[in-house]
């Protein structure tokens, strides 16, 4: 097995699991001279892994060698039968050449490899459900890329190019695409470990500084936590799954953006009773231009925090003003019998904000 | 108390003071009275505010009510009650009178208690009125007088009129330009009566976040909570009388910046036009003197007809917001 992004939000949860196979290989590449490479003993530190793991260092960038010393590739290549792609970058706010160097070129590197593994029995990559843009309406797993209705950012762009090279790829190689919504964390605890947009929002509404978001109240929000995502893939590879799957909560585990809102909030009253003192109201739901002409404001007064939390929001939140539903037939039917469905999402999502606030986003983990 | 009887008290007569001089915000940027940008400040929709020079705010004061008194046929001993409204805590004291340009520095501890309520009933010979000061409420002051008012008169039955002041004057030497609106120096005076001819109070409603009591500090906080406080408290206002704001014929506004009504025009769903904004350009935000101010406009330009729903709304630092529906 090899697996790139092993320290990301996806890959950890991957990386737990893959390590808990007796009799496995876990090839983890980490970028050299990353700083994430410690990062993998405290990922692991709950648990006694009884796979092999050998961690490289190496540079998705630096075409099929992946980085590595063209004996080590070599030796890479021969063993292996499964690839989990979750490297790149998951940053809304790159530069598009550089979320592109990260995102399209980090696959065709990957792609490269895969070409070069004669025991290849899957090739699994890591995608988001936002290739679709700023769409509106059903996008299913045979819909690709944004239909020309354009990207809200250039995470979902660069991941709509890589997407090209994998469909190029398809016809030659087994590979998997995996679509994923946006990963709020584990169902159970709540725990999360990679921290992204949502739980940003979450932090600008307990801070008071999220007066509006723009969207729709009763369209659909897909969150979706990271074990069943984890769960659902692995499933998909050790079944050689190929094609392409969402990996999101869909009809019916979403919830609607209002009553995402409202959990958000009576969360944070259930989890932190001294926030209510604050009385900070809910963020109101609003249409696109009523929220362009607020953040046009705070950009002309420019207030630094203000103006900070209100770029954090659009970076996302454009998405809530494209409401869309993500079909997610095709991975239903491929999961039937496994026990694995996406939990509903505000049953999970209170254990989220808690998490979110017990470990001050992360920062007294 | 009978709704009818409550319903008959209103806002009859409304005067106002400005000041002479008028200052651009070039002017402004130039005396150093800006600290933000004179560029950001008219894209949000100023253009020029009065400046008391000679005047104090109790001067502003006496003759907002002086011109009430001129313009309307008030018999002064009908008044049983001022409501003396001011959002500055400077303007609810006589604090170091005399000397000029430094208002907020105390002479003596005497001076503490020299109230300039008590001087604008002495100097305004309401010798049947007793005086109550109404403050802590930043520029929704003066709604929480009218609300007052017209809670004393139903209340009690001798009471016919109350006259409520506001009348804030801005320390000269301070930047005049506060989350993003500029400061006027003014003085408003409304005649609050039973069985007023117009503007008859339908409802009145006020909410305080006391956890946003230090402007200070939580400036950031008050920009964000001010949207959805807002919204939440006019439509509250309007569910309360019974009406949607479809039935209101015009916003008579704060004058805090006129991109601020343009979002939240679009929140509570009335369109531009029927927002009131001319006056926010050329007086500013006379923190609290706004609504009345504007309400008399839009009446002496014929804006407002006889039986027409207007909404009233405010927001101070305290922090507190505050609505009111009359009847015109």
């Amino acid at each position: 097995m090899l697996i790139t992004g092993a320290t990301g939000a996806v890959g950890s949860e991957l990386l737990r699991r893959l390590v808990a196979r007796k009799g496995t290989t876990v090839n983890a590449l980490v970028r050299r001279g990353s700083a994430r490479k410690p990062d993998i003993p405290g990922i692991l530190s709950d648990m006694a892994p009884v796979a092999d793991l050998v961690i490289h260092e190496g540079d998705l960038r630096a075409g099929s060698a992946l980085g590595l010393t063209e004996s080590d590739v070599e030796s890479l290549a021969r063993n292996t039968t499964h690839i989990l792609h979750c490297g790149g970058s998951t940053s809304f706010t790159l530069p598009l050449e550089e979320a592109r160097a990260l995102n399209v070129e980090g696959t065709r590197s990957v792609l490269d490899f895969a070409r070069r593994c004669d025991n290849l029995r899957c090739a699994a990559f890591f995608s988001t459900v936002y290739v679709s843009g700023m769409r509106s309406g059903s996008f299913s797993e045979i819909d690709f890329a944004d239909g020309g209705s354009g990207f809200v950012n250039t995470y979902e762009q660069s991941k709509a190019e890589m997407e090209d090279l994998l469909r190029d790829a398809m016809p030659e190689l087994p590979v998997l695409l995996l679509r994923l919504s946006t990963v709020a964390g584990d169902s159970n605890t709540g725990a999360v470990r990679g921290f992204n947009a949502i739980h940003h929002a979450i932090r600008l509404v307990y801070n008071g500084l999220a007066p509006m978001i723009p969207g729709v109240a009763d369209e659909c929000v897909d969150i979706v936590s990271s074990d069943y995502v984890a769960d659902a893939a692995l499933h998909l590879v050790d079944h050689g799954a190929t094609g392409v799957f969402h990996l999101a909560s869909g009809a019916v585990a979403s919830s609607s953006l209002e009553d995402l809102i409202g959990s958000t909030v009576d969360s944070l009253v259930r989890f932190r009773p001294a926030w209510r003192k604050r009385a900070i109201e809910k963020p109101l739901i609003v249409d696109l231009e009523t929220y362009e002409l607020f953040v046009r404001s705070v950009e002309e007064a420019d207030n630094e925090v203000m103006r900070d939390a209100t770029r954090s929001i659009r970076t996302f939140a454009y998405q809530l003003a494209h409401p869309k539903l993500f079909d997610t037939a095709k991975t239903a039917r491929a999961l039937a019998g496994s026990g694995l469905a996406p939990a509903p999402a505000l049953e999970f999502y209170p254990r989220v904000v808690k998490y979110c606030l017990d470990s001050s986003w992360g920062m007294q983990q | 108390m009978s709704r009818a009887i409550a319903y008959d008290t209103g806002i009859d007569a409304i005067a106002e003071y400005l000041p002479a001089r008028v200052a651009t915000l070039k002017e402004l940027a130039a005396a150093g009275l800006l600290g933000g940008s004179a560029a950001t400040l008219a894209s949000f929709g100023f253009e020029t505010v009065h400046l008391a020079e000679e005047e104090s705010n109790l001067d502003m004061a006496v003759a907002a009510v002086e011109k009430l008194f001129a313009e309307n046929e008030i018999d002064r001993d009908e008044i049983g009650i001022v409501l003396y409204a001011t959002a500055l805590s400077s303007s609810s004291t006589m604090w170091n009178h005399e000397a000029k340009g430094s208002i907020l520095e105390l002479g003596d501890v005497a001076d503490l208690f020299r109230y300039p309520a008590s001087r604008l009933q002495s100097e305004l010979q309401l010798t049947n009125a007793s005086v109550i000061g109404v403050n802590q409420l930043g520029c929704a002051s003066i709604f929480a007088a009218l609300r007052l008012a017209r809670a004393m008169i139903i209340a009690e039955d001798d009471l016919k009129a109350v006259l409520c002041v506001s009348a804030d004057k801005f320390p000269p030497a301070h930047k005049r330009d506060l989350i993003y609106n500029v400061v006027s120096d003014g003085a408003c005076a409304a005649l609050v009566r039973r069985g007023a001819a117009r503007n008859r109070i339908v409802e009145c409603t006020h909410v305080t976040k006391g956890a946003l009591w230090d402007s200070g500090s939580l400036e950031n906080e008050i920009l964000a909570a001010y949207f959805p406080t807002a919204k939440a408290l006019i439509e509250r206002t309007l569910d309360k009388a019974g009406l949607t704001i479809d039935d209101i014929a015009l916003v008579i506004p704060h004058n805090v910046s006129l991109r601020s009504w343009q979002i939240l025009g679009r929140l509570i769903g009335c369109p531009p036009e029927k927002v009131y904004t001319e006056n926010i350009s050329r007086v500013g935000h006379t923190i609290a003197s706004d609504n009345l101010l504007n309400l008399r406009r839009a009446t002496e330009r014929g804006l407002v007809k006889r039986g027409d729903h207007l909404l009233l709304f405010t927001f101070g630092y305290g922090l507190n917001w505050a609505c009111m529906v009359v009847e015109h």
